[in-house]
């Protein structure tokens, strides 16, 4: 007996030890500050339970929505719900973009995933795709208006497969983006607003298409001497203003603007490039590295030539391929978001490929997941961002509202941020230009595939001296790699 | 007089059972295994389950039944081209950031162990405290001081005349960019070679004076393959660390390979695929890759040893 009780002490202590070597360090990194809100959270999750108050997380941002600014609207949007719903309460949770896809990838497996996703753009749905809920019950079982929304538009998120996925809410057309200033000092005419209209070059009508930006995209770039791209005097190590700028346009979208089409078959498992999305590549690359009109790696993320990134804001671009959500950052603007010079850009048409206009789009909304344990209260939620909270989200997200009859106020809206006078009738003329299939669609291994997309293009915007047409064959076989590792 | 006969204690059946040896080794096996425990269920498990999720169909967000697939996942490896492109990008930058993490340590832990130098303690606390700082609270600071417009090292570049580059976005730059934010933390490899030099005999000095030994001939006979064994120490810790390098580019370049896919190391691919792209098992095979050829390395390095790492009292 004299050892026992010693031991029982040793085997006691090394139990101890065991359980706080794999008890995780949950309580050990807990802040104050943390615990007290779990403790004061405690009666709302008993009123849940009981069914008197439920909790409902909205998921931000696999589109816009994670800047700062957007992010207290957001938050006023919600607390306005919250207090005219004391049955349901909602919390936001923004996640940055960059970020948003794996975070929300590792919630989808934990025991309470978020309800209320968005917004999420076409490419952040084709990433979770299945695992969103099917509203039409919902919409039966509520009576909820779909003839609000204009026609068709509703359609587009609805497939046999998965029902109806979403909802309109916004949508994001393409349009050519152009600094006046630019065009008035080299002497040429604008290009044109309306889809159709030929562009007149040196007094001659010319087809409004890719060889035409093209052309005027060399003769809008300028070295420091004031030679433009076609003089033999032009300096290419001594650019000054660019023609051009696919801006934030990955490769898929700016083969999507030469025609509409898939990376991946009809089986939906082989790789694939449309020989026209080789041909807008080739198109790129030439621009880059043997025309010199759009920036190259290193001069687009230059903070004093490319505005780390957003070339076209930088001033030193002439033109720019982009959606009407570019409206968010198409000027500079001082930490007290005035403009640093005024805004002189304008809007204007597609242009053509083959005689064919794709003007392709991004379209935002939310969506409830197929997991959330209160369908029927995310979808009240959700018919609200959609109705009385959509107008000043829309504003914020710079979004075209789905409802035809809240355009117009959109519009305005826009008019008083953007005094210059900008043609917004492009938007809505390049909606009927959309690409089928979305050139967001999915592709099997959606995420990794779009990081493969993306590192060619940096690829491409990076290397001189490619054989870039033996670089699309590789990365076509790199994409089949990736699409057989999908289940 | 009479003899008191003192009982002999009682045994126990423990003891009866067990020799002495028996017993403490034990109890030294019962004191230990906290550790074992922890180390079967926190280390040893995970690796045997990372090995075994590559004959697996295993994604973060499972859809479909999880199933065997035999070496799929080692075949994929065999023609993914992201795989080897972010092994060669990490073997580039260790064979230039590996060299300057030994040498520069050892250079000013021997400025340190100077007799001249004047407040060598208050130096060696100087360089060891930024290692004590939170390294990724550290690396914001770096992403704005390597800030081509607004950071410090620009600006003092400047004052000589100097126009910085753009150290995190340009491709010609990000490697040195790297370095030198690695440098933040050299303070306990000076540490370590310092204590290392402080144990090189003085009488190796004293003899090699005696010969004629300069300052080069000092160290290269006597420094040197004294302090190899510290040498081969932070070379083996090092190659471990600069292939699993990743906090840095995860933090200042947010894991996306820029500029132009030099940042896309091993560990971020690696990431990448178990936490963007969800694929568990392809993640998994390529972790086991990264194993392999760190084992290989440092297993080179130890053969290499026997050539170049001298231990005093070592039997030959």
């Amino acid at each position: 007996m004299r050892s026992t009780v010693p031991r029982i002490g040793i085997l006691l202590t090394i139990l101890a030890l065991i359980l706080v070597a794999c008890g995780g360090d949950g309580g050990a990194s807990q802040e104050p500050g943390e615990s007290t809100a779990a403790t004061s959270e405690e009666p709302a999750a008993s009123e849940d339970a009981t069914g008197e108050v439920v909790e409902i997380r909205w998921f931000c941002c696999l589109g816009a929505g994670d800047d700062p600014a957007q992010v207290e609207v957001e938050q006023a949007v919600v607390d306005a719900f919250n207090e005219s719903h004391p049955d349901i309460q909602v919390t936001l949770e923004v996640v940055e973009y960059e970020e948003a896809y794996d975070i929300l990838a590792v919630q989808l497996n934990s025991p309470d995933p978020p309800d209320v996703v968005g917004p999420a753009g076409i490419s952040g749905a084709a990433a979770f795709q299945g695992q969103w809920l099917d509203l039409q019950p919902l919409v039966d079982s509520t009576g909820y208006d779909l003839s609000q929304f204009a026609e068709g538009s509703v359609d587009f998120y609805r497939s046999d497969e998965f029902g109806l996925e979403g909802l309109p809410f916004a949508i994001f057309p393409s349009m050519l983006y152009y600094q006046r200033d630019m065009f008035d000092e080299a002497d040429l005419e604008y290009p044109p607003h309306a889809y159709g209209d030929q562009y007149v070059l040196d007094g001659e009508e010319v087809t409004w298409n890719f060889e035409t930006l093209r052309e005027l995209a060399l003769r809008l770039t300028v070295d420091e001497n004031g030679n433009d791209a076609t003089s033999a005097d032009f300096d290419p190590e001594a650019i000054v203003q660019w023609g051009y700028e696919p801006q934030y346009q990955d490769l898929r979208a700016q083969g999507s603007y030469w025609g509409a089409g898939s990376l991946v078959a009809e089986d939906g498992t082989s790789a694939q490039i449309p020989d026209h999305w080789r041909d807008a590549w080739e198109w790129s690359y030439n621009g880059i590295w043997t025309d010199h009109f759009i920036m190259n790696e290193a001069q687009a993320q230059d903070p004093t030539i490319g505005a780390t990134g957003n070339p076209f804001q930088s001033g030193n671009v002439a033109m720019a391929l982009s959606h009407l959500w570019y409206t968010c950052c198409a000027s500079a603007q001082d930490e007290d978001g005035n403009f640093v010079d005024d805004p002189n850009w304008d809007m204007a048409a597609v242009p053509e490929n083959n005689g064919t206009v794709t003007s392709n789009f991004n379209a935002d909304t939310f969506r409830i997941l197929e997991a959330s344990d209160h369908p029927e209260e995310a979808f009240e939620f959700l018919t609200y961002l959609l109705g009385d909270a959509s107008g000043e989200l829309l504003q914020l997200y710079g979004g075209l509202p789905g409802r035809e009859e809240d355009q117009a106020a959109f519009f305005e809206g826009l008019d008083e941020r953007w005094t210059q006078g900008v043609d917004w009738q492009v938007a809505l003329d390049g909606i009927p230009f959309a690409d089928n299939p979305s050139f967001e669609a999915w592709v099997p291994n959606y995420q990794e595939a779009f990081a493969s997309i993306q590192a060619f293009w940096t690829d491409i915007r990076s290397t001189p001296d490619l054989d870039v047409g033996a670089e699309i064959d590789a990365f076509e076989q790199e994409l089949q790699g990736i699409f057989d590792r999908a289940e | 007089m009479s003899i008191v006969e003192l009982e002999d204690p009682p045994i126990s059946r423990w003891e009866s059972r067990f020799t002495l040896a028996r017993r403490e080794a034990l109890w030294g096996y019962l004191f230990i295994s906290p550790w074992i425990i922890g180390f079967l269920l926190l280390t040893l498990a995970p690796v045997i389950a990372t090995f075994v999720f590559t004959f697996l169909n295993l994604r973060l967000n499972q859809q479909v039944p999880v199933r065997f697939v035999g070496i799929e996942n080692y075949q994929a490896l065999l023609e993914d081209p992201r795989a080897w492109e972010a092994m060669g990008v990490t073997l580039r930058f260790a064979l230039i950031a590996l060299p300057i993490g030994l040498v520069l340590p050892f250079a000013l832990a021997m400025l340190l162990n100077s007799k001249s130098l004047r407040g060598s303690r208050f130096f060696q606390a100087m360089f060891f405290m930024p290692y004590i700082i939170p390294f990724v609270a550290a690396l914001f600071a770096w992403g704005s001081m390597l800030n081509p417009e607004q950071g410090w090292l620009n600006g003092m570049l400047e004052w000589f005349g100097i126009s910085g580059p753009d150290w995190l976005n340009d491709p010609s730059w990000i490697y040195p960019g790297l370095v030198v934010v690695g440098l933040w933390g050299i303070g306990s490899a000076i540490i370590i070679n310092l204590a290392g030099l402080q144990n090189v005999p003085t009488e190796l000095y004293d003899a090699a004076e005696v010969d004629g030994a300069g300052f080069w001939g000092r160290l290269r006979h006597v420094t040197v393959p004294m302090m190899s064994p510290v040498i081969f120490y932070s070379l083996v810790l090092g190659l471990v660390g600069v292939m699993q390098y990743f906090l840095v580019p995860l933090v200042l370049n947010s894991g996306t390979g820029r500029p132009a896919g030099t940042t896309y190391f091993a560990n971020i691919y690696i990431y990448n695929t178990f936490f963007s792209f969800g694929n568990m098992s392809y993640g998994a095979t390529l972790a086991w890759l990264l194993f392999v050829v760190i084992l290989v390395l440092t297993l080179l390095l130890f053969w290499s040893a026997r050539f170049w790492v001298y231990y005093a009292g070592e039997a030959k």
